[in-house]
């Protein structure tokens, strides 16, 4: 086994013994439930709470597509909430390592930065992906049962495009999470600044090209009309790119020996 | 084999190291020796690359600390406090250290646990350890790898005495099969009877090192020692 398989074995398996490979993927299919259930239910919990007080529903108020709730899901559930909890995750990734010693201790050992890093960054992004995919495809069930279907080329590239989006997330907290030495500072930045990028997302056509949050607005534009946007070639690009770079980032500041030792 | 060479470190109110000489021969048991805050930890970090230095150079095998992975490999690092993952059984964790040197020998690992009677626990869960535990552990995954040095800090604090008693088999053993040892130590006596050489590091310098029979004497390492505490001698290169 080369180092970078080594490494990953080794997250996996601390994601196993942490009970994170239980409870992680259990969040995002609640949230995932959440959206279409609500959608569905709403008249009927307003129409049971309002009552005689005057609450309703408009009669001829149009029903959601399929492809509204899913979008929902993305834009409601799993953008803020799920953001959140990614974050809170990941906040000490790099920055416990730190704390412990345990970054020192293995970086003695025949290891190089880059693949402490990558092992961490692949390791746990495709624990995430995995955790958000089910949440999304749960959701996309109960989407098709109590509203209407979605075309599995719609369902699949707005996956795609959101997991994009995630892999930013990973790797900016990563950058995050090895640059400070406190986990509250490391949430709050990392929230601060993720939901920031999403909350500008529509203010101008530049910033959404290179702001990596577009790509959960590209895939939202995608359920709900069909119609991938013109700049999305550009915009995957400028998230890998933003993604490579917080990585190096990590690596430097490793490699310059800017941690703590005890 | 170890070479370091007018080694130099400052934190930002205190110089730390100040011109640190010292060459270690292959095959040889090294006791580094020296007061609280004399710069023997903050020595063995920048030999293991956790610390630059300011000035100076470091090489082992005539590799030096920016050959990368090659360096690494030529030494197996057990510093005084052992960081683990507490819901990993120590024989992961070994195996997990073998694996980043490439070595695969289960039943060389195997026999080590059982020399440092760690039979009943390596499967165990490491946040059940004591800290003697985790330098058997430590112990045990050093002979396992064989490097060419073993460079420890503290090795025998919180070893049973059985367990000194392996370790001081093992590293004989070991050091007949070619390897080196560079260790620090306050116990004087421990080091008196183990190393063939020993450094005296007092205020980053070291201000004695030779072979234990030409330092001690008649005398007893503790004695020399308080000694040069008090009068600082020049460094004696055998």
């Amino acid at each position: 086994m080369n180092q970078f398989t080594v490494l990953v074995k080794k997250e996996l398996i601390q994601l196993v013994r942490e009970i994170k490979l239980v409870w992680f993927p259990l969040v995002f299919i609640f949230l995932g439930i959440t959206q279409p259930v609500v959608s569905y239910y709403m008249p009927s919990i307003l129409e049971m709470l309002g009552g005689g007080q005057g609450i309703s529903i408009d009669p001829s108020m149009m029903a959601q597509s399929g492809g509204e709730v899913l979008a929902s899901t993305l834009g409601s559930q799993f953008d803020q909430l799920g953001v959140m909890i990614i974050v809170i995750s990941l906040m000490g990734i790099v920055q416990s390592d730190k704390a412990s010693g345990m970054l020192a201790f293995i970086l003695t050992r025949p290891v190089k930065v880059g693949s402490y890093l990558s092992g961490k960054v692949f390791s746990h992004y495709v624990f995430i992906a995995f955790s958000v995919a089910v949440g999304y495809i749960v959701s996309y069930i109960y989407t098709q049962f109590l509203f209407t279907g979605i075309p599995l080329e719609d369902l699949s590239i707005a996956l795609l495009l959101y997991l994009l989006w995630v892999l930013f997330i990973v790797s900016f907290t990563t950058m995050i999470s090895t640059i400070f030495n406190s986990q509250g500072v490391i949430a709050l930045l990392s929230i601060a600044i993720l939901l920031g990028c999403r909350v500008i997302v529509g203010l101008n056509p530049f910033l959404d090209t290179i702001n990596p949050a577009s790509m959960s607005t590209y895939g939202m534009e995608l359920l709900v009309g069909g119609v991938l946007n013109s700049n999305v070639f550009w915009s995957i690009l400028i998230t890998l790119i933003l993604s490579a770079l917080a990585i190096n980032i990590s690596n430097t500041w490793i490699s310059r020996k800017k941690y703590r030792i005890d | 084999m170890l070479s370091i060479s007018e080694l130099e470190k400052s934190y930002p109110n205190k110089k730390v190291l100040n011109g640190v000489n010292l060459h270690i021969q292959k095959g040889e048991i090294l006791g580094f020796v020296g007061g609280n805050g004399a710069g023997k930890t903050t020595t063995l970090n920048i030999i293991t690359g956790i610390l630059d230095c300011d000035k100076g150079a470091v090489s082992i095998n005539g590799l030096t600390n920016k050959s990368g992975l090659e360096y690494k490999k030529q030494f197996f690092y057990i510093p005084d406090t052992i960081h683990v993952f507490n819901n990993v059984p120590g024989y992961d964790w070994i195996l997990f250290l073998m694996s980043l040197f490439n070595i695969e020998d289960n039943e060389k690992l195997d026999e080590y646990i059982k020399v440092f009677d760690m039979e009943d626990s390596i499967k165990k869960s490491m946040g059940t350890y004591s800290y003697g535990m985790l330098h058997k552990m430590s112990l045990i995954a050093a002979f396992t790898i064989n490097p060419p040095i073993i460079i420890m800090d503290e090795p025998i604090n919180g070893l049973d005495p059985s367990a000194v008693v392996s370790f001081k088999e093992e590293i004989k053993k070991y050091v007949e099969r070619g390897g080196t040892i560079f260790f620090s130590t306050h116990l004087l006596d421990v080091a008196e009877k183990i190393c063939d050489t020993i450094a005296i590091l007092k205020d980053g310098k070291i201000i004695l090192h030779d072979k234990v029979k030409n330092i001690i004497g008649d005398s007893s390492l503790e004695s020399i020692f308080m000694e040069a505490q008090i009068y600082e001698r020049d460094t004696q290169p055998y």
